[in-house]
């Protein structure tokens, strides 16, 4: 072994007793142990909670509400996802969120990214607080003012209003996000291609963008999954034909009974979509972050 | 030439371009600009108007001045409601911001199957707010429940969780941990990830412990990150809604009920518009104040990093 | 199939209804309330707004459930396309009040709750007075007699003034399900008094084996009505004559320290956190001997995939208070949006839902109690009758001594969250008068403000 190796151990290089392979084995073997069983801590919680809900809809009424409670489901039943999509038009909340969050998230880009990339290189951290302001102001303030415009502007209950309404949501994240990249981002290539002529809207589109994929794409992510998510919008400013799929997953609280087994089918059909996105993309994610994503934001 | 005029011929050109630099900057922020001016600075007008009246929704409205914000001030259920928020923000920023600095330290390590652990520890974050604060409420169940089968499991007595006005806010923040950490993790993880090696490499060579090197070099060159997440976790905290709402709507009684759950009751429960939008006012001067502090914190560790 | 009345005696059950409720004497002085024969204006025709659309917005309820089920059939029958949504109680009482403060509502027919929101849809004018419709015998369908509605129900239908702002669908009056067989087992029979009550519960209450005395609502805002029907027991009210709250008397005291007693003390863990459903699903375990909530809950008690006690429960009418025995009301109807451009097809519509056919159905399915006496008649005579003979006695009998379970005011929201907190407080030890009087002082101004508005 060479000294690094042994240093990288944090063990010291001096002493040569034959008892010290075997405490250096165990200790390592102990801290070894002692690692996964934090990773175990760590990560249990998480994926627990999903199986569980798992669990809850795959069982009838009966053996949901029994006590101590059944984890595997015997026999598992179908029957509350099947409730869930007969009672409920999810193909269309399911459209509708699609679109708006879609929407949304695309013109946050649009706006968003120059922006960010304008803030940066002016190192205007003023015009960032204005726009997290964005982000500080509780949900719940906009939304008397907003429905009686769209209301005046007879597009109450449409997906356009959503969508405007997302952009609360998706602007500022991706604003940030792209500021504190580029920020990160070295400006000679820039310089470079500013000296040789070019404009500055050339220069975002032909050098910096290109270097700033990871961050685009954790924009994109952040800014389409804390739009889909949204409940308090889609649940007051969205009518029949416009509702997304979290606020419709709360009218799946029937009258009679608070079901249950219905109610962690209808949670899993609403939270599925964004959790596999996560699971796919999360390699792009964490790139993105740890590219120094966020260091100077 | 002389210098000068060398300078002067260098430096005018030069300022101008920046200038002109500077505009066109400028120039890329006002779509932004536009689209937060219209969907957001209209309604804090109309909040801010509506604040001087006295105003419930089929009623006429009645010019009162400052008398929402004088009414709020002497109103105890509002200054229990700030106590509530604060405790919950409290507890919701510190516990996640531990929890997610160690989980970032051990998933900076290399080990099989990180990818995979990490992805499934992402997940709470993005599960839909509403859909797991249900499922959370059906595990709250002080009956039915399965945290008191576990707690049962380990021979401890049943909780009320969210049923007991003195534990409902510690079982909302059991939620917000759940949900959050992975957020902190992430950032944090970010700043892991950009760690220089030269300090690590003669730090051992100089016979440091593991403890040691994560005391004096990770943590302050990390701090930054962790003060971001700190500021976003913090503004996140504050604005809880969709959680609180679903689980235990503000009780039992007004236990949870934290400035936003009481914003939401007088706006659309009780219709109440002039007294719910001086709320607001409130609401957005404390959440500045906080943001504003933490922002100073973290120019400061900034510039010491 | 359902008898058609003849037309001169919709026209008697028509002025009838017309002078039912407070306002009888009021309304036989008001001019313009003209009842008109049949022949004189041309027949009733179902199809007379053909190929026109209505928008109908529901709450998410077995009653909203089945009626949507049905829409198809009046459709076939009238040539109107329905257009109709259904979501949950808060949500839709949210969504009615901003889109009807808009001045535009997007809806024609509403369903309202009287309990919550007759007064404030009055005060504003937010609905369509039904007084030219019903007297417009063209208009109205041969099977519309109101002699056939119950008292109860036409009370919450027409306003002090006379005006008639609504249809009433179904009533909730308040019961005791009791679980038969945990009283049987310590041989106690049902309570007839409040006093017996309390004294089973405290003899059922067996925290040992999970078993609760009393259940009931807890949750703040939910849990005022249940303190209500033991006040309307002790013979107390919600506001008197003057339009002062009387909700710090001795019989409100006394009553809320039953519902502390009762809930508090005999009551399951964190019963302060339970609302309807927490208390249903605990009852449908067998693990609560009693419980008091409105009689629209049956329907998953008999259900085998649902309920661990089927066959075993008891519908127990409120017992008799001090004062009196009186059983807590609430109820639903259907209104028309003045603002609606389209109040011919929904008035056929509020028709329609309140026939016979579709409150029978409401019976058999045990989804709600009508408000038509004829279809409790009908639905025992039908094989598809699926609620127990106990339940429909039960709901009998409650109907005839029912009276309000809350008052008729406009910030019925905000009291029953003001009086919820201070009930909710009770349970976690707070003395039942302070908390009292500190919610009535608190609650006053918002009462007195509200009524000179």
């Amino acid at each position: 072994m060479t000294m690094s190796a042994l240093a990288r151990d944090g063990v010291r290089t001096a002493g040569t007793s034959a008892r010290r392979p075997l405490r250096i084995t165990l200790r390592r073997f102990a801290r070894r142990v002692a690692f996964w069983f934090a990773v175990a801590v760590i990560v249990s919680p998480a994926i627990l909670v999903f199986l569980w809900m798992l669990s809850l809809s795959l069982k009838n009424e009966l053996a949901n509400l029994t006590y101590p409670p059944v984890f595997i489901p015997d026999p598992p039943t179908f029957a509350n996802y099947i409730q869930v999509f007969s009672q409920n038009a999810m193909g269309l909340y399911f459209r509708n969120s699609l679109v708006v969050s879609g929407c949304a998230t695309l013109l946050a880009l649009i706006v968003g990214i120059p922006a960010g990339y304008g803030i940066a290189r002016l190192q205007a951290s003023r015009t960032l607080v204005l726009i997290l302001i964005a982000r500080m102001t509780p949900a719940l303030s906009f939304l008397i003012p907003l429905f009686t415009v769209f209301q005046f502007l007879g597009l109450n209950n449409t997906l356009t209003a959503l969508v405007i309404t997302h952009l609360v949501i998706t602007v500022p994240i991706v604003v940030y996000v792209m500021a504190g990249y580029f920020e990160t981002l070295p400006r000679e290539l820039e310089e470079a291609a500013l000296i040789d002529g070019g404009s500055i809207i050339s220069t975002l589109r032909y050098v910096a963008l290109p270097l700033a994929r990871p961050g685009i794409v954790v924009a994109t992510i952040l800014a389409f999954i804390f739009s889909w998510n949204n409940f308090v919008f889609g649940a007051v400013l969205a009518g029949r034909a416009t509702r997304t799929l979290p606020a419709a997953v709360y009218n799946v609280l029937t009258f009679e009974q608070l079901a249950w087994g219905p109610l962690a089918a209808a949670a899993i059909v609403v939270t599925l979509p964004v959790l596999l996105l996560t699971i796919f993309i999360q390699k792009e994610i964490v790139a993105g972050l740890t590219h120094g994503g966020v260091k100077g934001a | 030439m002389t210098t000068s005029a060398v300078t002067t011929a260098l430096t005018v050109p030069r300022a101008a371009f920046l200038r002109r630099r500077r505009r066109s900057y400028r120039l890329l922020t006002v779509p932004a600009l536009i689209v937060v001016a219209g969907v957001i600075v209209f309604p804090w007008l109309f909040t801010l108007y509506m604040s001087a009246f006295d105003w419930k929704i089929g009623e006429a409205a009645r010019f009162v001045g400052l008398a929402n914000y004088t009414g709020l001030a002497t109103n105890q259920r509002f200054i229990e409601a700030i106590v509530h928020t604060f405790y919950f923000t409290l507890l919701a920023v510190v516990f996640p911001l531990l929890l997610g600095t160690a989980a970032a330290l051990i998933f900076h390590r290399e080990f099989r199957g990180r990818g995979f652990l990490r992805a499934i520890f992402t997940l709470p974050m993005m599960a839909t707010p509403v859909a797991v604060a249900l499922v959370w409420t059906m595990m709250f169940h002080p009956q039915q429940g399965v945290l008191n089968y576990l707690l049962s499991l380990v021979g401890l007595p049943p909780s009320l969780w969210v049923y007991s006005p003195t534990w409902v806010i510690p079982s909302l923040v059991i939620v917000e941990v759940w949900h959050w950490t992975p957020l902190v993790m992430l950032i944090v993880l970010g700043g892991l990830a950009a760690l220089p090696t030269e300090p690590y490499e003669s730090a051992r060579l100089d016979g440091a412990s593991e403890w040691q090197l994560l005391r004096y070099i990770t943590l302050p060159l990390i701090m930054p990150f962790i003060v971001v997440a700190a500021v976003i976790r913090t503004i996140d905290a504050v604005k809880a809604f969709d959680t609180i709402y679903v689980i235990s709507s503000g009780g039992p009684g007004t236990a949870s009920e934290t400035i936003n759950l009481y914003l939401y009751l007088q706006a659309f429960a009780f219709y109440n518009i002039g007294n719910a939008s001086a709320v607001v006012v409130v609401f957005f001067a404390i959440i500045v104040a906080l943001a504003l502090l933490l922002l100073h914190v973290r120019q400061r560790a900034r510039w010491s990093a | 199939m359902h008898d058609q009345t003849p037309p001169e005696m919709a026209d008697a059950s028509r002025r009838r209804l017309l002078q039912a409720g407070a306002g009888a004497a009021a309304l036989s002085l008001l001019p313009g309330v003209a009842i008109r024969s049949a022949d004189a204006q041309g027949a009733f025709d179902w199809k007379r707004f053909k190929g026109q659309k209505i928008e109908v917005f529901l709450v998410k309820s077995p009653r909203g459930d089945l009626l949507t089920k049905y829409h198809k059939e009046f459709e076939d029958m009238t040539g109107i396309e329905v257009g109709s949504e259904m979501i949950p109680e808060q949500q839709q009482r949210q969504k009615a009040v901003i889109e009807f403060n808009s001045g535009n509502p997007s809806f024609d027919v509403i369903a309202l709750s009287y309990h919550v929101q007759k007064r404030q849809f009055a005060k504003n004018n937010w609905l369509t007075d039904l007084r030219p419709y019903i007297s417009d015998a063209s208009m109205a369908s041969p099977e519309l007699d109101f002699a056939d509605f119950a008292k109860g129900g036409l009370n919450y239908a027409v306003e002090p003034d006379g005006r008639v702002m609504s249809l009433p669908m179904n009533l909730d009056p308040w019961v005791v399900y009791y679980n038969k067989e945990l009283f049987a087992a310590k041989g106690i029979a049902y309570p007839k008094t409040f006093a017996e009550m309390i004294d089973a519960a405290a003899k059922l209450n067996d925290p040992g084996k999970g078993v609760s005395g009393f259940v009931g609502r807890g949750l703040k805002n939910a849990n005022v009505p249940v303190w209500t029907s033991f006040l309307l027991g002790y013979g107390g009210g919600f506001i008197d004559a003057k339009g002062k709250l009387t909700t710090d008397t001795p019989e409100a005291i006394e009553a809320a320290k039953m519902y502390q007693t009762l809930l508090g003390k005999y009551g399951p863990q964190g019963v302060a956190g339970y609302n309807w459903n927490e208390s249903q699903t605990l009852f449908l375990q067998g693990k609560a001997a009693m419980w008091l909530d409105g009689i629209g809950f049956a329907q998953p008690l008999e259900d085998p995939t649902k309920s661990r006690i089927v066959g075993k429960v008891g519908y127990g009418v409120m017992p008799t208070g001090p004062k009196q025995q009186v059983s807590a009301l609430f109820g639903d109807g259907e209104g028309i949006a003045s603002n609606s451009k389209k109040k011919g097809p929904a008035w056929y519509y509020l028709q329609w839902a309140s026939n016979k056919s579709n409150q029978t159905r409401m019976l058999q399915a045990a989804a709600g109690a009508p408000v038509r006496n004829s279809a409790y008649a009908a639905a025992q005579q039908s094989s598809d009758f699926k609620a127990p003979k106990e339940w429909v006695d039960c709901m009998l009998k409650s109907a005839a001594i029912a009276q309000p379970g809350l008052p008729v005011i406009s910030p019925v929201t905000e009291f029953r969250d003001v009086f919820g907190v201070a009930l909710t407080n009770m349970l976690n030890g707070a003395d039942p008068a302070a908390e009292l009087r500190k919610a009535t002082a608190d609650f006053q101004p918002v009462l007195d403000k509200s009524e000179k508005a």
